[in-house]
C-alpha cells in the first residue's frame, strides 16, 4: 500500500516520528467508499498539498483528520498516540471550504470572540487584520463580505487559533491572481513560524507553488505520496510538472 | 499523556461565548418579528380582560358575594399571558430554532465544536440565550401588568410571580425542545416541524384525550400545556416543577449527545438512550411527590385554614370511590371543589374512579352512579354531592372530629375593577412597537473598533 509504504520510508529514513498519522482511515457513505485505506503522515514544519481533483475525498478525509465525521476504520495518531475524537482540537484547527458562518455577526466582534475564546492577545488579531487586510471591513456585517474577503477572514480565524497544526480545505479558492499571491506568502509565513498546515487544493498550479510534499488523492485512494522530485523519480518523469505527475499517477 | 503541543485552554472565557450566542439570537429577525407580533396580542388580550373584568365589577360593585368572585388572576392576568402562551407556543420555537439551526445550515457549527468549549457547555449557553429571548417576550405581558396597577388594579406578588414563573418554565422548555430538535435536523425547516409537532401535538392531546380514563389519561398528562395549568391555578406544585425541570435538562442533554458532528451516530443513540432513561426516571419520581404550596390570594386551592389544620390531622387512610365517569361534569367539579384540596391536605388519601372506562351514557342505567364512597377508619358513608360544604362534615363525621369553627376575616374581598384600558392600545399598538424596532436598529449597529485593530499593523 502506498501510504503505509511512504510512513514505513519516512521513520526509517529520518527517525522523526511524524506530527500526525493518518492510519487506514476508511470512509463509506452506504454502498459508496469515500476514503479507501488511507494512510500518510504529516511531518512539523511542512505544508502538506492533498491533491486531487473534485471529488477525490479531500473533504472527506480532512473533516475525518479533524474528528468531524466519524470514520468506518482507522486512525488518527498525533506523534504516535490517539487522541480523543474531542480532544482534536487541542492539537489542529480545520477550516472549512466555502464557510460564511454567522452571517448577521460584524467581522470585528467574530475575530474578538476567537481571540477572547482562545484566550490570544489583542496582537495577534491585529497581525491577522493586518495580514490580511481585513481593516476596511472590519464594520462589515459577514454576510455582506465580497468572495474574497469572505475567505480572508476565514484564514483570519485560523491565524488567530493556536494550534499547531491547521487543516485548510481550498483556502485559495474565491482569490484572484494577485490575491492568490498574497495568501500563498501569508501561508509560508505561517509554517516559517513553526506551523504545520495541510492544505486541500484542486487547482495543482498552487499546490506547487506553495506545498513541501504531496498526498495524490483520486477516488478515496493514495496515488502517491512525496516531494515534487520523489513523484517526478516515481513516475520517471524527471521534468514534469506536478500535473504530468498527476496524471500519471492516477 | 498530553503531547507536550496540544493546545490546552483549560478555561475558556464563558462571557464572550455566551455575548456571541445573545447577540446571535438578537441579530436574527426572528425575535423581533416575534415580539412586533406579541404586542397587538398581549394588547388586545388585556383590553378585552379588563373590559370584562370591568362588566363583572359592575354588577358586584354593590353585592360583595358577587365581589369576592372576582380575582384579578382569573380576570386580568391568565388571559394576558394567555397570548404570550400563544406566541410562545407557535413562534417561540423558530427563534430558538436560530440559535442552532443556522449555525447548522452555515457549516458553523464546524468551527464552534472546534472552540475550547465543552458541548455541554455550547448549548448551556444557548439555553442562556433562549432565556434572554424568553425575557424580552415578557416585556408586552410584563408591560400590562404595570398598566393594569396604574389603572387602580390589584396585583397579588405571590400569584403573579407564580405565574410568570411558569410561563417561563413553559418557555424554556419549548426552548429545549426546539434545541434538540435543531440538534436533530440538517435544516432549521425540519427542526421547525419537530418542535411544532411537540407544541401543536400537545394541544391535540388536550382536545382529543382530556378527560379520557386510564392509558389516555397518562399520555394526556404528557401535553406541554399541561404544565401551565397548574401555575395559572394559583399553585406551586413541587412535583410538576420538578417534572418540568427534567424535560428540560433532558432536551438540552439530548442536544448536547446530537450536537457534535464526528461522533458516530450508534454512540449517539445509546446516548440518547441513557437521557430518556434518566429523565423518565426523575419524571416517575416527580408524578410521586404530591408537595404544593396554594400561592393565590383568595387560597382557592385549600379548604378554610381551620379546615386544613383538622383535614392535616387524619393520619388513617381515607379512601374515596367515585361512582362517576371521568368526563361527567360532577366529577370536574368534585375534583375542582374537593378531591384536589384533599390530596394537598390529607396526608393518607387514595381515589378511585369506579367507573373507568365507562362513559357518562353508558353507566346512567347503573344505580350507584353518581355515589361517591367514603371509608376512613373501617368506618363508611356515601354521598351525591360535589361540595365540600356537605363532603367536610361527613369526613369529620367519619374520622369523629368536631366540624371546626369558621374564623374569621379569612374571606376573600374580591378586587372589582371598572376601568377604561382602550388609551392602552396605543401603547400596545403604536408605542411599544415603535420602541422594539428602535432597540432592533440600536442593537444593530455596527462594532466601535478600537485604533490599532483598525489600523491592521502589518507583523
Amino acid at each position: 500500500m502506498i501510504g503505509s509504504t511512504a510512513i514505513q520510508r519516512g521513520r526509517t529514513a529520518a527517525y522523526v516520528p511524524a506530527l500526525m498519522e493518518v492510519a487506514g482511515v476508511t470512509k463509506r457513505y452506504g454502498e459508496q467508499r469515500a476514503l479507501t485505506d488511507v494512510s500518510f503522515g504529516v511531518n512539523a514544519g511542512e505544508v502538506l498539498g492533498l491533491i486531487g481533483p473534485n471529488g477525490a475525498g479531500k473533504t472527506t478525509l480532512l473533516e475525518a483528520i479533524a474528528g468531524l465525521l466519524p470514520v468506518d476504520d482507522g486512525r488518527i495518531l498525533w506523534r504516535g498516540t490517539p487522541p480523543a475524537l474531542l480532544h482534536r482540537r487541542d492539537f489542529m484547527f480545520y477550516l472549512p471550504d466555502g464557510l460564511r458562518p454567522w452571517d448577521d455577526e460584524y467581522v470585528a466582534r467574530l475575530l474578538e470572540f476567537f481571540a477572547a475564546a482562545y484566550g490570544r492577545p489583542a496582537r495577534i488579531t491585529t497581525e491577522a487584520i493586518g495580514a490580511l487586510g481585513l481593516a476596511p471591513v472590519l464594520r462589515q456585517r459577514i454576510g455582506a463580505l465580497s468572495k474574497g474577503y469572505g475567505r480572508r477572514l476565514m484564514l483570519a480565524l485560523a491565524l488567530i487559533a493556536p494550534q499547531p497544526l491547521l487543516l485548510m480545505d481550498e483556502p485559495f479558492d474565491g482569490f484572484d491572481l494577485r490575491q492568490t499571491r498574497e495568501v500563498m506568502g501569508v501561508v509560508r509565513e505561517v509554517a516559517r513560524n513553526g506551523r504545520t498546515l495541510v492544505l486541500a487544493i484542486h487547482q495543482l498550479i498552487d499546490a506547487e507553488r506553495v506545498c513541501d510534499r504531496f498526498v495524490l488523492l483520486a477516488d478515496g485512494r493514495i496515488r502517491g505520496i512525496g516531494t515534487l522530485a520523489d513523484l517526478r523519480a516515481q513516475t520517471g518523469m524527471p521534468a514534469g510538472g506536478l500535473e504530468d505527475v498527476f496524471l500519471a499517477l492516477t | 499523556m498530553r503531547s507536550p503541543d496540544a493546545v490546552v485552554v483549560h478555561r475558556a472565557p464563558l462571557r464572550p461565548l455566551l455575548a456571541k450566542e445573545l447577540r446571535d439570537i438578537v441579530s436574527g429577525r426572528a425575535l423581533w418579528t416575534m415580539l412586533l407580533i406579541l404586542c397587538p396580542l398581549v394588547g388586545y388580550g388585556f383590553f378585552q380582560a379588563v373590559a370584562l373584568y370591568g362588566e363583572a365589577s359592575s354588577a358586584a360593585r354593590d353585592a360583595p358575594v358577587l365581589a369576592a368572585g372576582l380575582s384579578p388572576l382569573d380576570g386580568v392576568l391568565v388571559p394576558t399571558f394567555g397570548a404570550l402562551y400563544l406566541v410562545v407556543t407557535l413562534l417561540f420555537p423558530f427563534v430558538a430554532i436560530r440559535s442552532l439551526g443556522r449555525e447548522k445550515e452555515t457549516g458553523a457549527l464546524r468551527l464552534l465544536v472546534q472552540l475550547p468549549y465543552r458541548v455541554p457547555t455550547l448549548i448551556a449557553a444557548k439555553m442562556t440565550a433562549i432565556f434572554g429571548a424568553w425575557l424580552a417576550a415578557l416585556v408586552p405581558a410584563v408591560s400590562a401588568l404595570v398598566i393594569w396597577a396604574a389603572l387602580g388594579g390589584h396585583l397579588y406578588i405571590l400569584e403573579t410571580a407564580n405565574l410568570a414563573f411558569g410561563h417561563l418554565l413553559y418557555g424554556l422548555l419549548v426552548g429545549a425542545i426546539a434545541l434538540f430538535a435543531a440538534s436533530i435536523s440538517e435544516s432549521s425547516a425540519t427542526a421547525a416541524i419537530i418542535a411544532l409537532a411537540f407544541t401543536i401535538g400537545s394541544w391535540v392531546l388536550d382536545f382529543a384525550l382530556a378527560g379520557q380514563p386510564g392509558v389516555l389519561e397518562w399520555v394526556a398528562r404528557l401535553s406541554l400545556t399541561q404544565t401551565l395549568r397548574t401555575f395559572e391555578q394559583g399553585l406551586l406544585s413541587i412535583g410538576l416543577l420538578l417534572g418540568i425541570v427534567a424535560a428540560i435538562c433532558g432536551f438540552a442533554a439530548l442536544s448536547a449527545v446530537w450536537l457534535h458532528p464526528g461522533v458516530p451516530l450508534r454512540t449517539k443513540f445509546v446516548r440518547s438512550i441513557a437521557c430518556v432513561a434518566a429523565a423518565a426516571i426523575v419524571l416517575a419520581s416527580a408524578t410521586r411527590i404530591r408537595t404544593s404550596v396554594d400561592l393565590t390570594e383568595d387560597r382557592r386551592n385549600s379548604f378554610p385554614a381551620a379546615d386544613q389544620r383538622a383535614l392535616a390531622e387524619l393520619r388513617e387512610p381515607l379512601l374515596i370511590m367515585v361512582h362517576l365517569a371521568a368526563e361527567d361534569p360532577r366529577y370536574v367539579d368534585l375534583r375542582r371543589n374537593v378531591l384536589t384540596k384533599l390530596e394537598r391536605v390529607v396526608p393518607r388519601l387514595t381515589i378511585r374512579l369506579a367507573t373507568t372506562g365507562q362513559s357518562v351514557v353508558g353507566s346512567s342505567s347503573d344505580e350507584a352512579y353518581g355515589e361517591i364512597d367514603y371509608s376512613y377508619a373501617g368506618r363508611a358513608d356515601k354521598s351525591r354531592s360535589t361540595s365540600p360544604r356537605e363532603i367536610l362534615p361527613l369526613l369529620y363525621a367519619l374520622a369523629g372530629r368536631p366540624v371546626p369553627p369558621p374564623a374569621a376575616g379569612e374571606e376573600y374581598p374580591g378586587y372589582p375593577l371598572v376601568a377604561e384600558a382602550r388609551p392602552a392600545l396605543l401603547w400596545f399598538l403604536g408605542a411599544l412597537p415603535l420602541l422594539i424596532v428602535l432597540a432592533w436598529r440600536w442593537l444593530r449597529r455596527a462594532p466601535q473598533i478600537a485604533q490599532p485593530i483598525k489600523d491592521g499593523d502589518q507583523p
